[in-house]
Formats: structure tokens, sequence, C-alpha cells
């Protein structure tokens, strides 16, 4: 059973399409990276699952269910935009309202469990006006973590975060998962961030979905290649795309694409008078994967 | 991972969702100042008024301390202030209120969790008209109490029919639920304009939609006007008897329906923001 199923989903703001026939599917268990630039839709599909936005046409799907259902949806947790506090109420008594809205056996022991989730146990009666960014991202998590949530919806969670705060909030998202096994989507800027983390992604481009893969599929499918520093990247650069093809000079080195032989290159432009400073194997990451696939889509 | 969690989704009653977003919206009202704050004022005015207009040398604006509740007879046109300023101010005040406890659900994103989770539209609708309706319930209390004690001090009459004071009060209170749905809803429209929404509450809770009538059909034959929430709340006066009181349960409750209806439509046709 997959936790997201969508079909055909269709969203216009004023004749605008923000999504446009969307097709989705999110398994069970996964932490969906979902990718897109600014105004792809991402967010309207969050919103949309969130049941915040009315949709044109199109199913959206929870766990089989439909996503109205009540059943299903008091399994939902989202960060959206932004934590949805009271600012002049404490930390506590924000976390207590959701908890109170859920109806919650054991509201007090429910919200110290999530505000150790996300390590804020020592600041329940800070007034959430008073928190910092990170943290009013964190009580965010800790709000959809209330009720032991079967999918989580979280919305640019990392943006605004220090290197720090990305850490911790990297950690609490595979704790979460890994603990409590439930599904993540997660959107996000920060490709390096979410490619630590998701085991599936999903890249939409102008309101439809680009592509799905698994983590290991975007494994298999990224190019390999050797960088290396020599004295003369031009000369060096120059032999190399003679012998191997595809060679480019990036960020200070040359890169040799689609080719996994250190040893062979550096006995090649020794032979042929160069010193090689510096060499490392590299694989292209989910930013240059997701770049070069855009790039494609536009020259079609 | 552990993907393999049985994970169970179990359907909560319509029971146990409003049960939940009260719970949530009277835990919200009595931890946060705005609810005392509007107490005080509700307590607050009518003492002003009694105390300022029978001060010495002043011109009494009340014949008796009880006229704070309610005039004598039904005036749906008033001639004096007197015959205006009395406990219908608390549906000013609570239009008000309504705008901004219902605009700080919007302001903060609060709205979001909620219709994230479980509670439907209709859900929403009826614990906000119920939490308001409460509020001004206890804001009549409060009014009543600063009159009264004002009253005392001022030495003013107190005679009074206690039976119809009691069905004025007693009206003017169920009258809170149908004032307190039509801010919801009016807030509902006027979601995304705060500013809107307090004007649009102001508007209506001053009656001037009803006054205007009456004064085109006089005075005499204005009872049809007891159908409309402001009509009602003036009917409740100190010559009232149980009918009055029957006729505010009717109509504060048939436009609850109607308000709570429209409003639960216009939330599931439109955006949440």
């Amino acid at each position: 059973m997959n936790a997201i199923e969508i079909r055909g989903l269709t969203k216009s703001f004023r004749g605008m399409y923000a999504l446009n026939g969307l097709d989705m599917t999110v398994p069970k268990g996964a932490i969906y990276g979902f990718i897109g630039e600014n105004g792809s839709g991402k967010s309207t599909t969050e919103k949309l699952i969130c049941g915040h936005l009315v949709a044109d046409k199109g199913d959206i799907k929870l766990f089989g269910r439909d996503f109205t259902d009540a059943g299903v949806r008091v399994r939902v947790g989202a960060l959206i935009e932004n934590a949805g506090c009271f600012p002049g109420s404490s930390v506590y008594q924000n976390l207590m309202m959701q908890a109170i809205n859920l109806g919650l056996d054991n509201p007090d022991e429910e919200i110290m469990r999530v505000l150790k989730i996300v390590r804020m146990e020592d600041n329940a009666a800070l007034k959430f006006k008073k928190c910092s960014l990170g943290m009013k991202q964190r009580i965010g998590i800790a709000m959809a973590l209330l009720g032991d949530p079967a999918l989580l919806i979280l919305d640019e969670p990392i943006n605004g975060l220090d290197t720090d705060g990305m850490r911790i909030m990297r950690e609490i998202l595979v704790d979460i998962t890994k603990t409590y096994g439930c599904t993540v989507l997660i959107s996000s800027h920060i490709l390096g961030e979410l490619e630590k983390i998701s085991t599936h992604y999903g890249i939409i481009r102008e309101g439809r979905m680009v592509q799905e893969l698994t983590a290991a599929e975007m494994d298999s499918r990224a190019r390999v290649f050797v960088s290396l520093k020599t004295k003369d990247l031009d000369e060096a650069a120059r032999l190399l795309q003679k012998k191997y093809g595809n060679v480019r000079i990036e960020e200070g080195y040359v890169r040799v694409y689609d080719v996994n032989e250190t040893e062979a290159i550096v006995d090649f432009l020794i032979e042929n008078g160069h010193i090689v400073s510096e060499i490392k194997k590299n694989k292209i990451g989910l930013e240059e994967y997701y770049i070069e696939l855009m790039s494609r889509k536009e020259s079609k | 991972m552990n993907n393999t969690r049985e994970i169970k989704f179990e359907s909560p009653s319509f029971y146990q969702r409003l049960r939940g977003m009260l719970g949530v919206d009277f835990y919200r009202l009595f931890h946060t100042p705005l609810y005392y704050i509007f107490l005080a004022i509700a307590a607050i005015i009518p003492a002003m008024i009694l105390g300022m207009t029978t001060v010495e040398g002043g011109a009494p604006l009340y014949s008796n301390t009880w006229n704070i509740v309610a005039a004598d007879t039904p005036l749906y046109v008033f001639n004096e202030i007197g015959e205006y300023a009395n406990m219908n101010m608390v549906f000013i005040f609570g239009g008000i209120m309504v705008s901004i406890f219902i605009g700080h659900d919007y302001g903060s994103g609060y709205v979001k969790q909620l219709f994230t989770s479980h509670p439907k539209k209709q859900d929403y609708m009826l614990s906000k008209t119920i939490t308001c309706a409460f509020s001004m319930a206890c804001m009549c209390v409060t009014y009543l109490i600063g009159g009264v004690t004002a009253g005392l001090f001022t030495g003013a009459d107190m005679t009074v029919n206690v039976g119809s004071l009691i069905i004025a009060i007693l009206g003017k209170m169920v009258m809170s639920l149908g004032w307190a749905s039509l801010y919801t809803f009016l807030n509902v429209i006027f979601r995304k304009y705060f500013g809107i929404s307090i004007a649009s509450s102001f508007f209506f809770g001053t009656g001037i939609l009803i006054i205007g009538a009456a004064a085109v059909i006089g005075n005499s034959s204005s009872a049809l006007l007891n159908i409309f929430l402001y009509g009602s709340s003036v009917n409740a006066c100190l010559s009232s008897n149980i009918f009055t009181l029957i006729i505010c349960v009717l109509v504060s409750v048939g436009w609850t329906l109607v308000y709570n209806l429209l409003g639960t439509l216009v939330l599931s046709k439109s955006d949440v923001y």
C-alpha cells in the first residue's frame, strides 16, 4: 500500500495552473524528497494533500483511503510554511491545543515525548514569539509529531536554518522514520541535505511530475567522473579529451566523465609530461542530476 | 527502517471531533488575555455610562438602573442614546472579540494545523459559534455586574419587575448564540481581510440595518423585525414575558443553523487561505 497516491491533480489560481494533472506515488515508510524550482507546484501539492486548498480536479488517496477521511487525517502531521502557533502562547500551550484537538489520552506525556524528540524539552515554558527560527521549525515538527502520525508533510523545514540547525533537523527526521516508521514527504531547495536523508525522489516542474525514482535508482543513474588538478589545466584537458572524449574544466579541476580508472589517467598524463597534484573519483550528486535533468527538459 | 508497522485508522465520531475542537477553543479562550479583557470592557462600560451620567449636575441617562440592561419597552427606533446603550452593546463588543479570536486563527496559521488533522469545516463553525456565544453570555453577566454596582453607588432607582428582568437578561444571553454565529460567518467570509472582518462585525452588531428599517415602518409595527437578531435582542426588554424568551430561543437557534450551514459551505468550497 502506498502512503500517498495522487492521480491527475489539477489546481489553478485565477486561471493560472499551479498543478496540471500531477501524478505522484509515495511508498509507505519512505522519506520522499520533493524537488522543484520556485513555483513548480511543490507547496500547492502539499497544501492540497493537507486539505488547505480545494483541487479543481484529481484524486488524492492516503493509505488507500480518500484523503478527506477523518480516520486517516487524524494520522497526518504537517509543517507547511510555518509552525502555525500562537505567538503569545508558550510552546507547551501551543502543543497542548493540538493535543486536545487530536483527543490524546495523555497530553502531558505526549507533549514531553515530542519535545524530547526535537530536543526542546527545556523550552516548554518559553513563549513562541521568543523562540529562534530554528526552534520554531522544531516546534512545528513537534506539533506535527503529536498523536503518532503515519504521514508527515514538511514544506521547506530546513530553510533559513544554520548548519547546526540543519544537522539537528536531519537527525530528527532520520530518527522519526527509523523509530516510528512514519512516511515523510519533504520539500526543500537544499538538495544536498535532501540527498542525505531521502529514500525516494520526486521531481516536479510546471505542475507536472517529471520523474520519480528511488535513491538506489538515482545512484545507478548518477554519472561517475574523475576530477584532477595539474599545472596546465587546458593542455591536460585537451590531451584527456582526445583519449576519453567527455572532459570539462570546472571549478579549477579537469573533469573526466564516465571514467573510473584514476591510475590509468595518472599514467597517461605522466607519459605526456604532466604532474598530477590532486585526483579523486566523484559521482554526480542530486543537485547536478537535477540541474542536468532540467536543462535536458528545457532543450527539448 | 520499520516499514512494516501496522497502521490503524479509526475515524473519530462527530462528538469526538467536536469535543476536540471545543476543547481547543475553550483552552485558548481561558489561556489568553483576550477573553478577560473583553469581560472587563463589558463590566467597565456600563459602570462608566451610569456613573458619568448620574453625577451631580449631569442629566441622568436612565430613569432606572435596570435600563442599563434593557429599555422599558421594545424600542427598535430610539430617541435618546440611553434607550440604545444597554446590554445590546455586548453584541458589539462580542463582534470585535470574535473577529480577533478568529483572526488569530488565520493570522498565526493555526487554522492549518486544525484542517490538516481530522476536524471538518462544520466542526470549526460550530465550535467557534459555541465558544464565542459562551464568551458573549459571560460578557452579559459582567455587564450586569458592572451596571448594577455603579447603580448602587449612584443611588439610581432600582424598582423593577424581577420576572421580566430575568427574562430580558436570559433573552439577551440566548441571543448571544445567534450573534456569535453571524460573526463567525462574517469572519469566515472575510478571513483574509482582518480589517474588513472587524468593520463588518461592528456594522452588523450596531443593528443599524434593523434600526433603519424600523425608522421606516415605525416602532408600533416593528414586531416583525423580531425575526432578526437585533430585533429579538431589542424585544428582550423590561416588559418581557415567557413568549419573548421563546422567540429569542427560536430566532437565535434558527439563525445559528442558517449561518453555520452557510459558513460550512463557504469553507468547504474555498481555499483555507
